[in-house]
């Protein structure tokens, strides 16, 4: 079904259904708002951007020549939505102010899986993903974004470059700085 | 050597980034390397597993988001058809007004005339300075210079002058 949608939207992308179209939603749709949620750390602008996402892809379909993965051009749209989202600093600090930003680290440690052999273990992990997820909070939206499309959505470096709009030699120093980062909080934990 | 105090450090970072054959060699035969790289691959693997968890929606956010998108995407549908629409219609009132704009009688005609008495008034005003350059006394003065003819006996012969002095004499 994705060949046919990703040939329908090379070949002619304006032609394209509106079942075509629900069809890609849903099956994109999940991952596009993981990728915003993450980024952003805003669950409600994690939902409206993906909307919007979805949106300027339809509205510039004629502008897809497929030569990345169609979820690859949807992440790149995704991305530079939240860049600019970004830029727009005053709606991030009146959440700030009020205590509304979505900054759930906790949250997250918390969806650590149980499955560790004790609750010492557990807890270990928890400080562990909690160690990460602030040292990703300190990094630049950009290293953010490679680091979370490498190690969350296990995307390859050359689909990072594109989705990013990047060289790869750009993501490789992106992941390393991240990866540094990363590595010096759960040091700092130890 | 413990973990906090690896001095191969940028040995890992380079393995988790890319395959580095060279980083890799070592990491194979280093103990803390090893340890250390195992340690943050396992942090990364549960905080990957921990933001997939975060992410999970129930199956109605799903739906309800993906009716958003189609309705936003039939009201965009819309707007495109209505602005599809309307251009032929402003593109002919555009012509029509130019069409009307073009002929403009009114203005066209008027202002050629105005134009003529303006040069006209201009033309006097030049024969008026011109014809005052020629005589020798301004205008102003022409009473007083008659005077002085008349008691110089120099009157000029002029009919209009001397009827005009005759006129005066007879008061």
């Amino acid at each position: 079904m994705e060949t046919a949608l990703r040939s329908a939207l090379g070949a002619a992308a304006q032609n394209i259904t509106a079942e075509d179209f629900d069809a890609i939603v849903r099956r994109h749709q999940r991952r596009v708002h993981r990728f915003l949620l993450m980024l952003l750390r805003d669950a409600d602008e994690a939902d409206n951007l993906t909307q919007e996402c979805f949106l300027r892809a339809y509205q510039n379909r004629s502008t897809f020549r497929g030569e990345s993965s169609l979820e690859t051009w949807l992440l790149r749209i995704a991305a530079n939505l939240a860049r600019d989202h970004a830029r727009n600093r005053k709606a991030g600090f009146w959440k700030r102010l009020l205590g509304l930003d979505g900054d759930d680290n906790d949250g997250i440690a918390d969806q650590v899986s149980t499955n560790e052999a004790s609750p010492e273990q557990a807890l270990l992990a928890r400080e562990d993903v909690r160690a990460v997820w602030d040292a990703a909070n300190q990094l630049s939206q950009q290293q953010r974004a490679v680091f979370l499309l490498r190690f969350v959505e296990e995307m390859e470096l050359t689909e990072i470059a594109s989705a990013l709009g990047l060289q790869v030699g750009s993501v490789k120093t992106h992941l390393f700085r991240a990866v540094q980062t990363v590595r010096g909080k759960l040091r700092d934990l130890r | 050597m413990n973990s906090t105090d690896n001095t191969h450090d940028p040995l890992v970072e380079r393995a988790l980034v890319s395959f580095d054959l060279a980083a890799e060699h070592h990491i194979a035969g280093c103990q803390p390397c090893q340890a250390e790289r195992d340690h943050l691959e396992k942090a990364l693997r549960e905080f990957a597993g921990a933001n997939r968890e975060y992410a999970k929606r129930p199956e109605d956010f799903w739906e309800v988001q993906a009716a958003r998108i189609r309705a936003a995407r039939r009201e965009s549908d819309t707007k495109s058809q209505l602005t599809m629409a309307l251009v032929p219609s402003v593109v002919v009132l555009l012509l029509a007004a130019f069409a009307v704009l073009g002929r403009a009688p009114d203005t066209r005609t008027t202002r050629p005339a105005a134009a003529v008495a303006q040069v006209d008034a201009d033309h006097e005003l030049l024969l008026e300075v011109e014809r005052a350059i020629q005589t020798d006394t301004p205008r102003a003065l022409e009473p007083a210079t008659l005077m002085v003819e008349e008691s110089d006996g120099t009157l000029p012969l002029d009919p209009a002058l001397r009827n005009k002095e005759t006129r005066s004499h007879e008061n």
